[in-house]
């Protein structure tokens, strides 16, 4: 019992952390950026090479992956999100099919096989016959470290309540003053930059692997379309519905079938409720 | 010379023509009103000065230019709007929808706040209310508030007294003066209700399909029949 509630909640932070960067997006530029999951592919094997490759201290590495993650998200605004300005059906496939085209790079740069993340923090820590890695409790710590900031952020800065005001009412935020071009820029970028932290995170979590964009994009689609919000809060409370399913599913079920039932939750949510449990896409 | 200068102002939607060679100037300091009935084109004239639609023609603010000025920098030269519909953050609070209004005015924001909750001491009291839960009144409020706190010298209302009650109407006619008076702003309002642009401003402009057919004091346009005629139904 103790053991699955302390690796609920290790993995719904997790959890929290990779669907916060793509929530954003979808409340800030209303757009669903299926290529998200590419961030945390980018993240991940961009740590990889700085950290394990090059031998740069771990903090740079991550540091590396939330830059590679960072450009990423400009890109892909300057040159997909903005040229197709409001055709949402194009950057959904556009975006869709950058993933797939960011895994083939991948598999060419760095093969087709998976590889182990050494730990972040190596060691183990038993508790109640569960094995905690500290990486793993890093993570989530971190995770909730990065989630509060985020937080603060977006209620008490200029940049954040703009962020906001974007989300709510795209004409109040331009007769304030508010550039929403700018803004978008801005959420794109760090968007990225949290998705490739996750990332790092996420691999050394499981593994690393090119096809590692897939199961992180349902996780995240799956806490927007369950919150049916942008909302920093309703993100994590959504985050630990989804992450809680995983492990009880794994634990008293049978653990091949625990994504399985994160995506059953999504169609059960589209029938049932299709705006969603808090019915809410602002920020 | 006229703080705003506009000159044949063509406005378009596609290919619909909302604007027919509009042209006006406010006076630094005066308090103008345009009166006109529904579909006008009160709005449309409104926005294109903030830089939000298609248009021709142009518009000089303090003799400058603004007709290809974005809307941030229209903003920050000094011009601000509060709009028909308002355009409120709902799920922020009245306070935050204030400070988003300071965006371009990070250095007066004590100053402002301090204005807005003197005008409206009632946004001061509800201020961690959401503006999702306010009244049409308190909205308006918030709304005014929120081009304040940019720090304009140009305050532009898009139907001030829409949807209000008299009382309300009579509040908001009370501020915007004292905002010419005793802040030195200069006013420009659009109005259904003649009688409230009568009673409030210097300056009265009939807006009637799209093209101004009238103008002068309240003194002058009382009497007016295309006055009447701009907004009948509201006599
Ligand atoms: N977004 C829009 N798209 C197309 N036509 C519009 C739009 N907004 C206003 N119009 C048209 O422009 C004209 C002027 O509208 P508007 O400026 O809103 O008038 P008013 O504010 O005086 O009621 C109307 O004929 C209206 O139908
Ligand atoms: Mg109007």
């Amino acid at each position: 019992m103790l053991q699955v509630l302390i690796q609920g909640l290790l993995l719904s932070g997790l959890y929290a952390l990779i669907a916060v960067g793509f929530t954003l997006i979808f409340s800030v530029g209303r757009v669903l950026n299926l290529a998200y999951g590419a961030y945390l592919l980018i993240g991940g094997y961009a740590y990889f090479y700085f950290a394990q490759t090059l031998g740069m201290p771990k903090f740079a590495g991550v540091l590396m992956a939330g830059i590679f993650g960072c450009v990423l998200g400009l890109l892909k605004f300057q040159l997909i999100v903005k040229p197709l300005k409001g055709n949402h059906v194009a950057i959904e496939i556009s975006t869709l099919i950058l993933a797939v085209f960011l895994q083939s790079t991948v598999i060419f740069v760095f093969g087709d096989s998976s590889k182990i993340l050494l730990p972040i923090i190596p060691g183990v820590e038993r508790v109640a016959g569960a094995a905690i890695p500290f990486s793993n409790l890093f993570a989530a710590i971190a995770s909730w470290i990065i989630l509060l900031s985020l937080w603060w952020f977006v209620r008490s800065t200029h940049m954040g309540r703009a962020m906001q005001a974007v989300s709510m009412d795209a004409k109040g935020a331009a007769i304030s003053g508010v550039d929403a071009n700018r803004v978008n820029m801005f959420t794109w970028g760090l968007s990225g930059a949290l998705g490739a932290i996750a990332g790092v995170f996420f691999a050394s979590y499981t593994q690393l692997y090119p096809g590692m964009w897939v199961a992180p994009l349902i996780i995240a689609v799956a806490v927007v379309i369950v919150g049916g919000i942008g909302s920093i809060i309703g993100t994590l409370i959504v985050a630990h519905i989804v992450g809680f399913l995983e492990i009880l599913t794994s634990a008293y079920i049978a653990p091949e079938l625990r994504g399985v039932f994160t995506m059953l939750l999504i169609i059960v949510i589209l029938v049932w409720r299709p705006s969603g449990l808090f019915g809410r896409e602002e920020l | 010379m006229a703080m705003l200068d506009i000159k044949n102002l063509n406005a378009f939607y596609g290919k619909a023509q909302a604007l027919h060679d509009v042209s006006l100037s406010v006076e630094e300091g005066s308090i103008i009103a345009i009166v006109g009935a529904n579909g006008a084109g009160k709005s449309t004239l409104l926005d294109s000065i903030m830089g939000l639609t298609q248009f021709t023609g142009d518009i000089h603010l303090d003799g400058r230019s603004i007709a290809s000025a974005r809307t941030r920098d229209i903003v920050a030269s000094g011009v601000g709007y509060a709009p028909e519909r308002f355009n409120l953050f709902p799920y922020m609070t009245v306070r935050d929808n204030l400070m988003v209004g300071a965006y371009t005015a990070r250095g007066d924001i004590s100053r402002n706040l301090d204005m807005v909750y003197r005008l409206f001491p009632r946004l001061k009291e509800r201020e961690k209310q959401e503006t999702s839960s306010q009244s049409g009144g308190e909205r308006q409020m918030v709304s005014l508030g929120r081009a304040l706190m940019s720090s304009p010298r140009l305050l532009i209302v898009d139907e001030p007294t829409i949807g209000l009650a008299p009382k309300v109407c009579l509040e908001i006619a009370e501020v915007l003066k004292r905002l010419r008076d005793d802040f030195s702003l200069t006013v420009l309002i659009t109005e259904q209700n003649a009688n409230f642009a009568l009673s409030l401003a210097e300056q009265v402009q009939v807006l009637e399909s799209g093209q101004l057919v009238a103008s002068g004091t309240p003194a002058e346009l009382s009497s007016d029949e295309r006055l009447a005629a701009a907004y009948f139904g509201h006599a």
